[in-house]
């Protein structure tokens, strides 16, 4: 490619990322304005990046939704694996009449739009008293993933040679032995993948724990909501919970980061 | 212990009937090779004893047991698949462990089991490392490895040396029947590559379609083949085939023209149509006499044997071993005569009559 073109690829590189992370820096700027830096003309550029106030009445106030939203995140996380990981290596293993229809049904659960069932579901934990529980919004997240966990999950374990799965057998492991010892060892990069997704699925849900709860078990993404209020919409308050809200996604992709290369089982079989 | 018995095993995919009521009687000790043309069903019913693959009827019994319905855990069997299989993510001493870990049994139990395997096979340095850091030969020795440790009654080995290059195969062969004689296990092995079954194996059972076509000693596979399938698969370059018709007095007529008295043949127990069959090694030629004359369209020189492909223009094209033979070219005219007493005559159905 000649030079001139090259540069002209990295100008529009630039434009695009620009109007991808303007948003973001300009959230993040905000984060450390004060109420009237917020709303000054002309704005203010640059913020002062010692002026903290905004996070700490934020976490003064709020840190114990904060908690929840850790609870409840990692609690669906790994109820949605738990499920999904031995469900996705059954209906890939096991021989059985339907088994197809069986994962074509469970993916077909994942057309409802979760909205649809917020009213449903309100009136089930409602009847059983478990609104504003962290258990329900666990439940409820994990329900919600398993369809495209398991269906990931398949696509991995379907990778997987046969033949390990075989000789596994033939040394004489059980199903779940051949399960837990070689199946999910090989497929960690998979599983990463897969819990990273349903982790910013469950950290960044609204709707649905606007519906479920009200207090006790409210999360992080409802909080922020609360911030624009009819008479006005604290910006700075947005900004600081935005920023805490979107740390802990990064920090959990770039620490899957390192599994979720391919190649674990390089050297498993020939190629070829 | 070790004895294996097929009774009427039978194996559909649907409508589709890939093995066809096979019995078979496997004694204790033996080295059984499977061998047949792709798709045959050779790697079906090796899986159906292995249990991984589930039988539509019949039964199968391993050391007088009846494990028809067993798990493959079950069966005191170990298997080498011919994509070793190791599992990449722990070490050769763990791949090699493997079923010992999972037999429960005590850590130096263990520790001297895969230490004796890890010599017989020599493995001592190289059991520290990932599978994927060994070379093709070492990793099928680790799967080898991992079968022996656990001393079962039956060895399965599913084309183990496909995936290996010409010089390893013949190394590991060597090995494997070395492995053999000092284990004294039985050992069923699955193979298309009929010199590794004719090198191997006690006995061979030649598979086609689904059926068993003769299960028998190598050498009796290769001097009284039972039918044409047979007759036509074991032996390289492949047997001669040329249509014989019933002469005279218990005569087999070829072409019309040359008639010959085999051994054992005679006027009751030929058909109107018959082949005869002639391997290439078994076929006497000559620069000046005998009963055929041809021209070598291809000479193959191998410097042993020089194989001549000989276009006769009565019977067809015959191909000749010429052992140490330099005086034939292309475009020669050759002479050839076929040895009575080496020939096999097959009826119409394509059984052996001789």
């Amino acid at each position: 490619m000649p030079k001139s073109n090259l540069i002209g690829a990295y100008v529009a590189a630039m434009l695009v990322m620009l109007v991808f992370t303007l948003p973001i820096l300009w959230m993040f700027m905000g984060a450390f304005k004060t109420p009237v830096d917020i709303y000054s003309i002309p704005p203010v550029w640059w913020p002062d990046f010692s002026y903290l106030e905004n996070f700490k009445l934020l976490l003064s106030e709020n840190w114990q939704f904060l908690l929840n939203s850790v609870i409840i995140t990692l609690g669906a996380t790994v109820l949605c694996m738990v499920f999904a990981l031995p469900c996705a290596f059954g209906l890939v293993n096991f021989q059985f009449r339907g088994n197809n229809f069986v994962a074509d049904w469970i993916l077909s659960t994942r057309m409802m739009p979760p909205i649809a069932a917020a009213v449903p579901l309100f009136m089930v934990f409602n009847g059983l008293g478990m609104l504003d529980s962290h258990f329900a919004l666990i439940l409820v997240y994990a329900g919600f993933n398993l369809p495209f966990a398991v269906w990931v999950a398949m696509s991995f374990f379907r990778n997987l040679p046969k033949e390990m799965i075989e000789a596994a057998r033939i040394e004489g492991c059980t199903w779940f032995q051949t399960f837990w010892k070689v199946a999910l060892p090989l497929t960690k990069s998979g599983i990463a993948t897969v819990s990273t997704f349903v982790f910013i699925f469950a950290w960044n849900e609204l709707l649905l724990a606007l519906f479920l709860t009200s207090n006790e078990a409210k999360t992080f993404p409802v909080v922020i909501s609360t911030f624009s209020t009819i008479t006005r919409t604290y910006w700075e308050l947005v900004s600081a919970a935005t920023v805490i809200q979107v740390l802990p996604p990064i920090i959990f992709t770039l620490i899957m980061q390192r599994h979720i290369v391919s190649g674990l089982t390089m050297g498993a079989v020939k190629n070829g | 212990m070790g004895q294996i018995e097929l009774q009427n095993v039978t194996k559909s995919f649907g409508p589709v009937e890939v093995i066809k009521d096979i019995s078979l009687d496997i004694k204790e000790g033996e080295f059984v090779v499977f061998v047949g043309p792709s798709g045959c069903g050779k790697s079906t019913l090796l899986r159906m004893i292995s249990g991984l693959e589930a039988m539509s009827g019949g039964s199968v019994s391993i050391a007088n047991r009846d494990v028809s319905h067993a798990q493959p855990s079950d069966r005191q069997i170990a298997m080498v698949f011919q994509s070793y299989a190791l599992f990449p993510h722990i070490s050769v001493r763990d791949n090699v462990a493997f079923g010992l870990k999972i037999a429960g049994l005590p850590k130096t139990q263990i520790d001297a089991k895969v230490a004796k395997a890890s010599e017989i096979l020599g493995l001592e340095k190289l059991l520290d490392r990932k599978p994927r850091e060994l070379s093709g030969g070492q990793q099928q020795r680790v799967a080898i490895g991992r079968a022996i440790v656990r001393e079962p009654a039956v060895f399965l080995f599913d084309e183990p040396l496909s995936n290996l290059d010409a010089a390893l195969r013949v190394q590991m062969r060597i090995e494997l029947i070395k492995l053999h004689a000092s284990l004294d296990a039985t050992m069923i092995y699955v193979t298309h590559d009929q010199v590794e079954a004719m090198t191997m194996a006690d006995r061979i059972v030649v598979l086609c379609d689904g059926r068993v076509e003769q299960f028998d000693t190598p050498v009796a596979l290769y001097d009284r083949p039972q039918n044409t399938f047979v007759a036509g698969f074991i032996g390289s370059p492949k047997m001669n085939f040329v249509k014989a018709g019933p002469g005279s007095n218990g005569d087999v007529v070829l072409a019309g023209k040359v008639s010959k008295t085999l051994p054992g043949v005679n006027a009751d127990n030929m058909t109107a149509e018959m082949t005869l069959g002639i391997r290439p090694e078994h076929i006497s030629y000559s620069h000046d006499t005998g009963d055929w004359e041809g021209i070598v369209t291809v000479e193959e020189q191998l410097g042993s044997d020089a194989f001549l492909y000989v276009d006769v223009p009565q019977i067809g094209a015959i191909t000749v071993r010429a052992v140490g033979e330099r005086g034939f070219g292309r475009g020669d005219k050759i002479f050839l005569s076929f040895d009575p007493s080496r020939c096999h005559l097959f009826a119409d159905d394509d059984q052996r009559i001789n």
